[in-house]
């Protein structure tokens, strides 16, 4: 899969593995990661161009407009899970690379 | 509602009415978002970083679809410079035959002067005529389904030749 994994990626990929199964949107992710809309929604594009994202509208309050949510397809999640997974691994492999060289 | 706010969600609006077919679901959910941001500036600062992520977005979407026609012509373009060599190799080889017909009928006369070949008719017809356009027509079958191109090279030269046949026949 070509999905470019950038630290912003992996950030909202992160977002999305806490709580897997709820929807989240666009705002609450920006919040939680801390990224802009500018950065975020290329990413949310991106991700959900690869069906790894499903995306639905959901009517929040009478008189403000519906809001577009998003969560982890099977396919998202466990893409997710593998990558997240070996980054930290590579991450802890660096560590300890670092710590032998020390 | 603050001005700033005013101007985010206008901005929005005018995003979601230009952003192509594609972008449009994600400018109306950048927009959608807009009204649960607190602070009329970090509304202004949201709509601004959407405004260029759809910008982006349908950028890489016209980028996508150049490069697909621009790949698409391409290969049109090399299909009909494909066709367009064959017909030449074709009419070239088939001038080359022609010619060799001619350079053998030349150079048998002057080794052998003897036989009268420059003032024989029949010589002429066979050697120039007969045989090249027999050696063509049989050529263009063969390679009419392999290599069509070629094919029609020869063919046109065969046909040119039996056209001078023809006017030649006609004006006697």
């Amino acid at each position: 899969m070509k999905l470019r994994l950038s630290p912003q990626t992996l950030l909202v990929l992160e977002a999305f593995l806490d709580q897997p199964e709820d929807w989240k949107y666009g705002y609450d992710l920006s919040r939680i990661t801390g990224l802009k809309s500018g950065t975020l929604y290329p990413i949310l594009m991106r991700v959900a161009e690869h069906k790894l994202l499903e995306t639905r509208w959901e009517q929040s309050e009478p008189g403000k407009p519906p809001r577009h949510m998003y969560r982890f397809t099977a396919e998202g999640l466990r893409f997710a899970r593998t990558q997240l997974t070996s980054q930290s691994v590579g991450k802890l492999g660096e560590e300890a690379l670092g710590r032998m060289e020390a | 509602m603050g001005a700033p706010r005013r101007l985010a969600e206008r901005l929005l609006r005018v995003m979601v009415s230009l952003a192509p077919s594609g972008s449009r679901d994600w400018a109306q959910a950048m927009l959608g978002e807009l009204d649960f941001i607190r602070g009329d500036w970090a509304a202004l600062f949201w709509a601004l970083g959407s405004a260029a992520a759809i910008c982006r977005h349908a950028a890489s979407a016209w980028r996508t679809l150049l490069k697909q026609r621009k790949a698409h012509e391409e290969v049109r373009m090399n299909n009909t410079g494909k066709k367009a060599l064959g017909v030449g190799i074709g009419v070239l080889s088939a001038l080359m035959l022609v010619g060799c017909a001619f350079a053998i009928l030349r150079i048998t006369d002057l080794m052998f002067p003897g036989l009268g070949i420059a003032h024989a008719e029949w010589t002429h017809w066979l050697a120039a005529i007969v045989v090249p356009e027999a050696i063509l027509i049989a050529a263009a079958v063969v390679l009419w389904r392999k290599k069509g191109p070629v094919a029609a090279g020869i063919l046109t030269i065969g046909l040119m030749i039996g056209l001078h046949l023809a006017v030649h026949l006609a004006m006697r």
